[in-house]
């Protein structure tokens, strides 16, 4: 790594970056996404708009003027209904299966195992809030019976999810009377593609209930359930420094660069990158040592809670392979370019995919299970370092770009950050009621959470890192997470001097609270933090008022996965209006966009908003923001 | 909506009441009536920091509120409060300036203290370095009752803290008959809110310079205030909108307001604006939230102790007992010893105690501080014994001046009556000794006589190792010793300034000589003082080494490449901003002029100490300016290079009687000039008219005359 950071890094200075790592694809005839998007340019208007359906063999129907129905009868509202549901379950489904992988984790967890309980208060203050007895338990009992307990929550009976009761009462009562509390995790994915089968719904309304319901399955169910666990098993994220961008990797050293989601396999990546046999090969292959670098998820994961370096976000994965000196790049699940196993194939790169979950053809495969994570993870530490020799040192070129970032800012974290502006005289501490009182009194606007993808559609990046600028500059605080958060980082935006960026308000809260204004809370599956601090502020706020008057808003404008649709219906339910940069394929179905942007409102106290042109997008959300402060008068 | 709109409305109504005043003072002498505020070079102080105008008429001062009123924007954003904030405290000060405009002296035969001087601003330099003085406090309103006013007062005393009153709390306190002033740092601002343009032109004043700020230079004054002045306000309720305002200023210089208006009226803002109907606990939230730390120094002695008490005079009405050096035998003396010798913290007095004379007795003292340590040196003794005139002032009721046998204390009837006595001096002596040089002291007893016949023969006995000390300090020169020192304590508030301390050239703040340098080297390692080698001689002349420029480099992170020991002309040291004196060259005579900071008149240079001193400071070099400590006027290696102290032409008056003996030495040592002091003209000779201190010299015949030219 480059011992000289950036203090700011401007997208032309990442364009012409990648630029010229594509002249080294272009050298070596590797195929790559800017390209295949050019290719797949139109893009077929039906899909666009949502209004194609196969979800029966008596088609595939698509809706025109001249054909306003399908086969069935199914008009444009039902058909684009059912696909975005199915989305929405495709998302919730996701996250909440990375969750449940945790909790095994966490059940498998013991002293001398690969897995330990890090987070010991955690794990008791969850086990409490489920009424699992602590008192004089050892810590391992009562780590797999909340495993046991959570598991449960995928498939249980009767009942919601445990973890609304973290919601202020009135919004509680709000999704109570919207019908869309969460029952078992998995029940809501299988009654959403139930609704959606051939000859089942096909009313907008109802499947855009349902769309909120799985969503919530996923926030306040699966992805907090990932999220938590997590936490106890790797500990709970505080902020930790590090750097981010391409300049990240090593010429000189082993490169092993870990992308995915699920923390599992890459904490042990990350814990046998240091084992000094394994340092010593790599001095012995000619290394001056191994450098664990992330990308996507994994990437926010593992620098939250090890300082590992960010080398980039969704777009950005065949780029750390272009460098030429990726020496293995190491896969979990989901968002993964296919496109790693041929790319891969013109370099010395080991692509090495570990979860039957994503498996892919013209990579090496090393199947991971939590009993034999630590001699798997060795193993591919291993073959990452013997295959250091094998780098054509011609084709390598690591663009010195590298920033400064600090990140881990979990809710707990922000507490603690918050502690420090309180007056013991005057304050309690370990609560959000410093935000507070910076927000009421109008120092602070208010907060904006962004969240999301990259997508070719929109200018990777620009609209993340342009729509923070903007919002920080109007005293208007950032968190975020996911692909979001490493365009931040990227772009400097996750260092303290970014105060420099913001205006007078926010810099001198930065200041005091020596904090980033751009908070970086964790991977995508951690949104669900962003809803439980949500839920403290407004009850932490004088007298408690609901999420939904607060003034915050959120955000995905480069979104592009069924999870990141999967979130914005929880997002939305939890009270929060969430701009959508992209459209999710709804174009098609005005009765279905109505009740998406409009209708449920009244049900959720939010909605969506699409909106392609970043600078309404932006004004539009500080208009939200400034309305709900004029509601709360403030 | 709340606490903006109030920050609007209370701007408004401060620019409104500048604008009528300023109308009317206009009105009488017109536009062109000149404006200027006594005793400062930085005009109206707060205008030209923020604004970089420098008003010198009312016609400028009219033009500048428009600017003011420019500031005062009136956006939903943070940066339009803080800015509106600002500019009401440049109004306040215009409202104050029209005051000034008519008389020099408008609050004079009043409660109140009104413009803060440059002297008085630079007095603060030391304090604020060694966190004597860790903060201030503006304190505005009445407080609930008279007594929480005093108690809080001096609460803030007792903890060095500087106190400025604004409004009914003054009444209050005064109603108690507590004392205020500048040397109490509990001053009397003003009756009005508008009197805060005062403080706030002291503050910028401190950051022109301690910080070498330059003036327009907005950001640069916020990014001083907020990290290096540790000022916070305390506003008792009713808090008018016109207050609030104020605060908002006061935020944005990062300084915290703590009041106990009620919620409905504002909104707290973390760290800024605390809400906290408690008010007899304000002190320690107040320094809670500026994050002051203050050294607790636990005394066993029944009155207060505090860098608050340092100016205080006791008058002879007040006082019931003195030991005056002058007329009985007095000394002071610290002396190293075996640790078996010593039986630690033990405080003996030997002779009758301070109940045993008449009220008004002269009576002798001696006090005997007798340290034992590992790492103790004998040179060291003398540096303790320098600090005894402020651990003893710092005494409530007890006031201290000079040094070994020429010693005066006076303890006030007040302190007497708490039960101030004799070993009460050993506990002072032996707690401060104990906490500041507890890396060189392991072990401390104070032994205290009244005995006449005793305190002779101890005087005796100490005159005789003051002669040793004095040899060994005379041969001590800048050749005779391997290493210099750096000096960078005023690094909080200058941050580019490095002091060279050579055993012939002390700190120009005349707190820190080579000795003293040497202690808190060996106190701290790796503190303020550290070790310069000068083995790399580049020119002997000037004092110039390769050592000293790297260190100053370093210390200074790169704002100053080279500086000389000996010469003002060439690469001259620079200064923090807290000099005891500054010498420039005076062109007719090729001379040099030195004025100290106590004086307040012209020099023969058309320019005051204030102008002088904003020459230079705030570690900027300024060639034929040179900001020193007195001591270092004798010393044979004044300005050296450009043929040494022969060059003084003119001094104040009392300074020059006060170095007087040393000069003359000096002089006959290295010129052999005698009586050379009575060459060298003051105020009583000439005040700003160089040709008439031309004539003077001419007719004194000032060897000046046949040194060549300076320039």
């Amino acid at each position: 790594m480059s011992e000289i950071t950036n203090t700011f890094i401007t997208l032309e200075e990442m364009e012409a970056a990648t630029n010229r790592l594509l002249e080294t694809a272009q050298k070596v005839g590797a195929d790559t996404w800017q390209q295949r998007a050019k290719n797949q340019t139109p893009h077929c208007k039906f899909g666009e708009e949502g209004i194609c359906c196969r979800i029966c063999t008596m088609g595939p129907c698509r809706i025109t003027p001249k054909a306003p129905r399908g086969i069935c009868g199914c008009d444009r509202d039902g058909i684009v209904g059912r696909n975005y549901l199915k989305f929405t379950a495709g998302g919730a489904a996701t996250h909440s299966d990375h969750g449940r992988s945790i909790a095994h984790t966490l059940y498998l967890a013991r002293e001398d195992g690969d897995y330990k309980v890090t987070d010991a208060e955690k794990l008791k203050r969850i086990a409490k809030e489920w009424d699992i007895e602590t008192e004089g338990r050892d810590i391992y009992d009562i780590a797999h019976e909340v495993a046991e307990v959570g598991l449960l929550e995928y498939g249980k009976p009767f009942g919601v999810q445990r973890f609304l009761k973290r919601a202020p009462e009135v919004r509680q009562k709000k999704w109570h009377d919207a019908e869309i509390e969460p029952r078992a995790i998995d029940r809501e994915v299988s009654q959403s593609l139930h609704m959606t089968h051939m000859g089942c719904s096909s009313k907008a309304e109802a499947l855009v209930r349902q769309s909120l319901r799985a969503g919530m399955s996923d926030g306040w169910g699966g992805s907090m359930m990932g999220t938590e666990l997590s936490d106890v098993l790797f500990g709970t994220p505080k902020p930790v420094d590090t750097n981010a961008n391409l300049g990240v990797m090593e010429e000189d050293m082993v490169n092993i660069v870990v992308h995915g989601h699920d923390p599992s396999l890459s904490e042990m990546v990350v814990f046998y990158a240091q084992d000094p046999e394994m340092v010593a090969l790599a001095k012995e292959m000619g290394a001056k040592g191994i450098n664990v670098c992330g990308v996507c998820c994994t990437a926010n994961e593992v620098a939250m809670r090890h300082g590992i370096p960010m080398a980039g976000n969704f777009l950005s994965q065949e780029n750390v392979v272009l460098t030429g000196a990726c020496e293995a790049i190491v896969v979990d699940v989901q968002c993964i370019f296919p496109a790693l196993g041929p790319l891969s194939k013109c370099f010395h790169t080991k692509f090495i995919t570990t979860s039957p979950i994503a498996q892919m053809p013209d990579s090496e495969y090393i199947e991971f299970h939590e009993e034999n994570a630590g001699a798997n993870a060795k193993k591919i530490v291993e073959m990452a370092v013997r295959n250091f020799q094998n780098r054509n040192k011609e084709l390598v070129h690591i663009p010195q770009l590298k920033t400064n970032a600090t990140v881990g800012y979990s809710v707990e974290a922000i507490k603690k950050c918050l502690d420090g502006v309180t007056n013991s005289h005057v304050d309690e501490i370990g609560t959000l009621k410093p935000l507070v009182d910076a927000v009421r009194s109008g120092v602070l606007r208010g907060a904006v959470a962004l969240v999301g993808c990259n997508n070719p559609r929109v200018r990777p990046d620009y609209s993340h890192i342009e729509l923070m600028k903007k919002l920080i500059a109007n005293d208007i605080i950032c968190v975020v997470s996911g692909c979001s958060a490493q365009a931040a980082a990227k772009s400097g935006l996750l260092s303290k001097e970014a105060k420099n960026l913001c205006g007078e308000g926010l810099k001198r809260v930065c200041e005091l609270v020596d904090i980033p204004p751009v908070l970086h809370m964790g991977s995508c599956v951690d949104i669900s933090r962003m809803m439980v601090l949500v839920a403290d502020l407004a009850k932490d706020w004088t007298e408690e008022i609901d999420i939904s008057d607060l003034p915050v808003v959120g955000c995905a404008p480069e979104y592009m996965s069924e999870k990141a649709v999967s979130i914005g219906n929880y997002v939305v339910s939890t009270g929060i209006t969430t701009f959508l940069g992209v459209n999710p394929y709804t174009k098609g179905g005005p009765g279905v966009e109505q009740w998406l942007q409009h209708d449920v409102e009244d049900w959720v106290g939010a909605h969506f908003e699409v909106e392609l042109d970043m600078d309404k997008m932006c004004n539009r959300m500080m208009e939200v923001i400034e309305e709900k402060r004029t509601k709360l008068n403030i | 909506m709340g606490l903006f709109q109030t920050v609007f409305r209370g701007s408004d109504e401060m620019y409104f009441k500048a604008e009528e005043e300023l109308n009317a003072v206009i009105a009488e002498l017109g536009e062109d009536a000149p404006m200027q505020m006594p005793d400062t070079a930085y005009f109206l102080a707060c205008i030209y920091a923020y604004l970089g105008i420098k008003v010198t008429t009312l016609g400028e001062l009219k033009t500048a509120l428009g600017e003011i009123r420019k500031m005062m924007t009136r956006e939903n954003k943070t940066a339009s409060i803080f800015d509106s904030g600002v500019a009401t405290a440049m109004a306040a000060e215009v409202i104050e300036a029209c005051k000034y405009a008519r008389t020099p002296t408008p609050y004079e035969n009043t409660q109140y203290h009104g413009h803060f001087s440059d002297a008085e601003v630079r007095e603060l330099g030391v304090p604020l370095v060694t966190r004597d003085i860790p903060g201030f406090v503006v304190m505005i309103g009445p407080a609930p009752s008279v007594e929480e006013a005093v108690e809080t007062v001096k609460g803030y005393q007792s903890r060095g803290i500087f106190v400025f009153m604004i409004g009914g709390i003054i009444d209050q306190v005064h109603s108690a008959g507590m004392t205020t002033g500048f040397n109490v740092r509990a001053v009397a601002v003003g009756p009005d809110i508008w009197a805060v343009g005062h403080v706030i032109s002291l503050v910028c004043r401190a950051t022109f310079i301690f910080g070498a700020t330059q003036p327009g230079d907005a950001a640069a004054f916020h990014e001083y205030t907020f990290k290096r002045i540790f000022a916070f306000v305390n506003a008792y309720k009713p808090v008018a909108d016109i207050v609030v305002a104020c605060g908002a200023g006061a935020i944005k210089m990062g300084f915290p307001v703590i009041t106990n208006e009620d919620r409905d009226m504002t909104w707290p803002v973390p760290k800024s604006l605390i809400i906290y109907p408690n008010t007899k606990d304000w002190i320690e939230t107040s320094l809670e939230a500026r994050d002051i730390k203050i050294k607790v120094t636990n005394i066993d002695i029944p009155v207060a102790f505090s860098s608050a008490f340092e100016g205080e005079i006791i008058r002879k009405k007040d006082m019931r007992i003195e030991m005056d050096g002058s007329r009985v035998d007095c000394v002071e003396l610290v002396r190293t010893r075996e640790a078996h010798e010593i039986e630690d913290h033990s405080i003996t007095v030997e002779g009758p105690d301070f109940d045993a004379f008449p009220v008004g007795a002269k009576i002798p003292i001696a006090y005997i501080v007798e340290v034992a340590g590992k790492s103790m040196q004998t040179d060291f003794e003398g540096v303790f014994e320098r600090k005894f005139h402020s651990f003893l002032n710092c005494i409530e009721g007890v006031m201290h001046t000079g040094q070994r046998d020429m010693i005066r204390i006076r303890v006030s009837n007040a302190s007497f009556d708490a039960g101030f006595r004799a070993r009460h001096i050993g506990e002072v002596l032996y707690a401060k000794i104990k906490s500041e040089y507890d890396t060189v002291v392991d072990k401390c007893q104070v032994k205290i006589y009244t005995d006449p016949e005793k305190v002779k023969e101890l005087r005796a006995e100490a005159n005789h190792t003051f002669d040793v000390r004095d040899e060994r300090l005379k041969s001590m020169t800048d050749e005779s010793v391997d290493v210099f020192y750096t000096c960078i304590l005023c690094q909080a508030f200058s941050p580019s300034h490095v002091c060279i301390v050579t055993p012939e050239r002390l700190g120009l703040c005349g707190a820190v000589s080579w000795l003293d340098a040497k202690a808190t080297n060996e106190l701290d390692p790796n503190g303020p003082c550290q070790i310069v080698p000068k083995s790399r001689m580049i020119d002997e002349r000037t004092g110039r080494y390769e050592d000293v420029n790297e260190a100053v480099n370093k210390y200074s992170h790169g704002a100053l490449e080279q500086v000389t020991l000996y010469s003002i002309m060439e690469d001259p040291m620079t200064s923090c901003g807290c000099f005891e004196c500054i010498c420039g060259i005076e062109p007719l005579s090729n001379g040099v002029v030195i004025v100290n900071r106590e004086h307040v008149g012209m020099t023969p240079m058309g320019m005051s100490f204030s102008e002088l001193a904003s020459m230079t400071g705030g570690g900027v070099q300024t060639p034929g300016f040179m900001g020193h400590g007195k001591h270092f006027i004798a010393s044979k290696k004044f300005i050296k290079a450009e043929g040494g102290l022969a060059r003084i032409v003119w001094l104040p008056k009392a300074l020059k009687e006060q170095i007087a003996d040393r000069l003359n030495e000096s002089a006959k040592e290295l010129y052999g000039i005698d009586d050379f002091t009575s060459m060298i003209a003051d105020e009583t000779v000439c005040t700003e008219d160089p040709e008439e201190l031309l004539n003077f010299l001419t007719e004194v015949g000032h060897p000046v005359l046949g040194m060549d030219p300076l320039m």
